[in-house]
């Protein structure tokens, strides 16, 4: 189902309290696509993400009537899956995020600018790795998924002085080790 | 590394007009953006959806009756006592006799595993507070604070299976708040902050 066209969020969640399960639908595939791709960010491994995100819809759907601004259903989905994610991090060490997602290896056929994004992306994502899970948090948020530093504040539940700090140490970090290998 | 220019910062902020960052400068901010953008670009390979997982899950019936009569059974939960204060004076003189005269200076009787949470809030307007928290699976209702003498200061002293609770005051039945006194503040998943109290066992 395309779901451009379709009824804005606050509609959509009225159609689900009401009990129409299958407009839950709606939420996912409108939203699924960015959450998977801040969870696989955090958390170095698509399937971790894919299980944080799943688990994170559920509990959306399950607790939907506590969503007290449903205009702004998207801030409240990072909210969930943020803190999903940061469950995962604490249950296991930042050393050890796998990189399950780093690109494939190098197909004979590939040409040379595809095969130097792709060295690109798996330095860019080893940076990512070691930043702390607040920086990483705070550069995804605002860079890979273009959130506001208003909408973070409503994510992370942090101060946007301090989002601001966490993401411009986030970038001097990636900088650096940028630049260490030019 | 040189010290990170300021203006880089403000750049990708949106505080700077882009005519006002140097050419030198401007390098930098391409690169970190083009980093962005690639981590932005859709992994390679199938990204499995999880729609077809999550709507499985949503659509699994509710659980009978008979199971969350279960459930109910086997989940613990606080004992609440409620009695008029002339019962409860009486009730006072006749433990503290029983102390007194049969236990010595030990303290009242709980199991192995229970300890004793107490509940203070200030809430001078309040027609009623009550406490919920994971102890009562955040049942409004449940456990009452009381405020005897008309201060504004609202009381509870509960019995609880000693562990580490989120819990949060209802005043008049609609407004939920924080404890700002507590042990510790939480953030929980709907954007609230949960106080946190932990129930030490009184024997050990």
């Amino acid at each position: 189902m395309d779901v451009r066209g379709s009824p804005p969020d606050a509609e959509v969640v009225a159609l689900v309290l009401a009990g129409d399960t299958e407009a839950f639908g709606i939420v996912i595939r409108r939203y699924e696509a960015g959450l998977l791709r801040f969870a696989t960010r955090m958390l170095g491994s698509r399937d971790a993400a894919a299980d944080a995100v799943a688990e994170s819809l559920v509990r959306a759907y399950r607790h939907l009537a506590s969503c007290r601004e449903p205009t702004r259903l998207r801030t409240w989905l990072y909210r969930i899956v943020t803190n999903r994610c940061k469950s995962h991090l604490v249950r296991r060490s930042v050393a050890d995020v796998p990189l399950d997602d780093a690109p494939p290896v190098a197909d004979p056929s590939d040409n040379e600018a595809a095969l130097e994004r792709a060295d690109q992306l798996q330095l860019v994502e080893r940076a990512l790795a070691d930043l702390s899970p607040d920086k990483r948090e705070a550069f995804v948020l605002k860079h890979v998924e273009g959130l506001s530093y208003e909408e973070m504040a409503a994510v992370t539940g942090e101060r946007i002085p301090t989002l601001k700090m966490r993401v411009h140490r986030a970038r001097e970090a990636l900088l650096k080790v940028l630049e260490d290998h030019t | 590394m040189n010290a990170i220019d300021p203006r880089m910062h403000q750049a990708l902020d949106g505080e700077l007009d882009w005519d006002a960052v140097p050419a030198e400068l401007r390098r930098t901010v391409a690169r970190l953006t083009a980093a962005a953008e690639l981590l932005a670009a859709p992994p390679p390979g199938l990204v499995p959806s999880v729609e077809r997982r999550v709507m499985a899950e949503i659509r699994r019936p509710a659980p009978s009756r008979a199971r969350l009569l279960m459930r109910w059974f086997v989940t613990p939960r606080a004992i609440i006592f409620r009695v008029r204060p002339a019962w409860s004076l009486a009730f006072a003189v006749v433990a503290a006799a029983v102390t007194l005269f049969t236990v010595g200076d030990q303290g009242p009787e709980l199991a192995e595993h229970e300890g004793i949470a107490q509940f203070v809030g200030r809430f001078p307007e309040a027609q009623s507070v009550h406490v919920v928290g994971t102890f009562n699976d955040w049942r409004p209702g449940s456990i009452a604070l009381k405020d005897q003498d008309h201060d504004g200061v609202w009381r509870a002293t509960v019995v609880l299976p000693a562990g580490t609770y989120e819990y949060m005051f209802v005043v008049d039945g609609e407004r939920w708040v924080p404890d700002h006194l507590a042990e510790r503040l939480v953030a929980d998943d709907f954007g609230r902050e949960n106080s946190i109290v932990i129930v030490r066992p009184a024997r050990r």
